[in-house]
């Protein structure tokens, strides 16, 4: 105060009018984020924004893929011709043993179509697969997502399963007008009904986020479970089509303290590296449950 | 700072706080957003994805800063939004981040520029971290997993590509100041 200036104020004199002071528009937006992000993961309306924004920006995206798709191309064209005969080699004696299992399936679908009609089970529609080709990983360190590009011919559904040549890979979350977002099965709290299948025993597998295995949960510990079991969905739910191969159990550790079993699975498909995959449809919505069910239901979750 | 030396022109030579530039172009402020937008989101994964600096809040606290009556906090926010938007996670946490980024930058943009450039990339990485840790609280308790430590590497690419992030966008300023 004394004729010697300490520092320059930080905000201009009152006399030149610039709106509401730096502390109260922020104090503005942060509240309106605060009041999206609890509308966002409470009540899940803001998908038509979400969508008109994603749409928008969509063109910017793919933008950004190209330098790496240039990259890729101009390695393609220096692949070796050897490199080409090899992989022509290894794909064709894949096609041999795929050709073998579908003519092995072919029989025991007949088989099994035969036994049902005698049943009179309804029968099971095939279900429909369409083709989408994985764009680009999400880039959120905290979640586990893909993007695949959708033609606008394709009816993609919310919730379908999507699949590569290896297994079951994610469900399909949120579809935009260009492409769909899929939910990788490693996202954390990610559940996926599966039975093992040895015995047929049904569970739950659930994902631990990125960088950690997905695991079987509320497994008993003398449960016959053993590594290297393979999983396959269970269509338990009428969400995802039966008999998809899912994970593979990598290791068992029982614990006399606990009462369930501790499994890591390993998932089989290349959740990391999927490239081609295929979105199959849901199966038929499955029978309502039964009014004393829900009934009950209700009743506990009263009483709680 | 010996490291790199740059050619004894004035056209390499970044301007001190005293010299007074021409202000950018509102078109130039516009491309280079775009750009650094478009360079977030090069499809990369796994860890080069936390090395890449965050090229869309250096470029946004870098006109924050040069042009704080320009970019403030409403337009980081609306920044904020897209990324939210492009990365596909909760509505409005890189909106509050980057808001945030606005405002600091705002509050400290006459302090930030007397110091040398890499005592500014300090400030730089300061104000990051703060937004990282924001997100990252916000996406706790939503009921997120803890990420590798791995994600503050972003942080640090980018407080080391600062000073280079400022030559670029100083370059057509200094240029055209020149000319005149």
């Amino acid at each position: 105060m004394h004729g010697r200036v300490t520092s320059l104020p930080s905000e201009p004199p009152r006399f030149f009018n610039r709106g509401p002071s730096p502390i109260a528009r922020l104090t503005f937006f942060g509240v309106i984020s605060l009041a999206l992000m609890f509308v966002d993961a409470r009540f899940r309306t803001l998908e038509t924004i979400r969508m008109a924004i994603a749409t928008v920006v969509y063109p910017v995206q793919q933008a950004a893929l190209l330098p790496g798709q240039m990259a890729t191309r101009m390695g393609e064209f220096f692949d070796t011709r050897e490199d080409l005969r090899v992989e022509n080699t290894r794909l064709k004696a894949e096609l041999l043993t795929a050709s073998q299992a579908q003519q092995a399936q072919l029989a025991s679908k007949q088989e099994a179509d035969r036994l049902q009609k005698l049943l009179l089970i309804a029968q099971t529609s095939t279900t429909r697969a369409q083709a989408a080709r994985v764009v680009y990983l999400g880039r959120d360190p905290f979640s586990q997502k893909a993007f695949v590009d959708r033609s606008s011919t394709q009816s993609f559904e919310p919730g379908s399963a999507v699949v590569d040549e290896l297994g079951l890979l994610g469900q399909l979350t949120r579809v935009h007008p260009l492409f769909a977002e899929i939910t990788l099965l490693t996202e954390k709290d990610f559940a996926v009904p599966v039975k093992i299948e040895r015995t047929s025993m049904r569970a739950l597998l659930y994902g631990r986020g990125p960088g950690k295995s997905p695991e079987l949960r509320y497994v008993a510990g003398n449960a016959d479970v053993k590594e290297g079991d393979l999983l396959l969905t269970s269509s338990i739910d009428g969400l995802y089509p039966s008999n998809i191969r899912v994970a593979r159990i990598t290791s068992v550790q029982r614990d006399a303290e606990s009462a369930f079993a501790r499994i890591e699975c390993v998932p089989t498909a290349a959740v990391a590296g999927a490239d081609t995959v295929l979105v199959l449809d849901k199966p038929p919505a499955p029978a309502p449950r039964p009014a004393a069910d829900t009934a009950t239901e209700a009743t506990t979750r009263k009483r709680r | 700072m010996s490291l790199f030396r740059l050619p004894d022109s004035p056209l390499f030579r970044i301007a001190s706080p005293e010299d007074i530039l021409l202000s950018p172009k509102p078109w130039f402020v516009a491309i280079t957003l775009a750009l650094a937008f478009t360079a977030n989101l090069l499809p990369l994964s796994g860890f080069f994805l936390a090395l890449r600096p965050d090229f869309f809040a250096l470029v946004l606290l870098y006109w924050a800063i040069h042009q704080p009556r320009w970019i403030g906090i409403g337009l980081a926010w609306v920044c904020g939004l897209l990324t939210d938007v492009v990365e596909a996670n909760l509505f409005g946490q890189h909106a509050l981040a980057y808001a945030i980024l606005g405002f600091a930058a705002g509050y400290f943009h006459r302090r930030v520029l007397r110091f040398p450039l890499w005592q500014q990339a300090l400030h730089v990485l300061v104000l990051l971290l703060i937004a990282q840790a924001i997100v990252l609280v916000l996406r706790l308790m939503s009921g997120a997993t803890l990420p590798t430590a791995a994600i503050v590497l972003g942080s640090f690419s980018s407080a080391l590509i600062w000073p280079v992030i400022s030559a670029l966008l100083q370059w057509p300023q200094r240029v055209r100041s020149l000319l005149d």
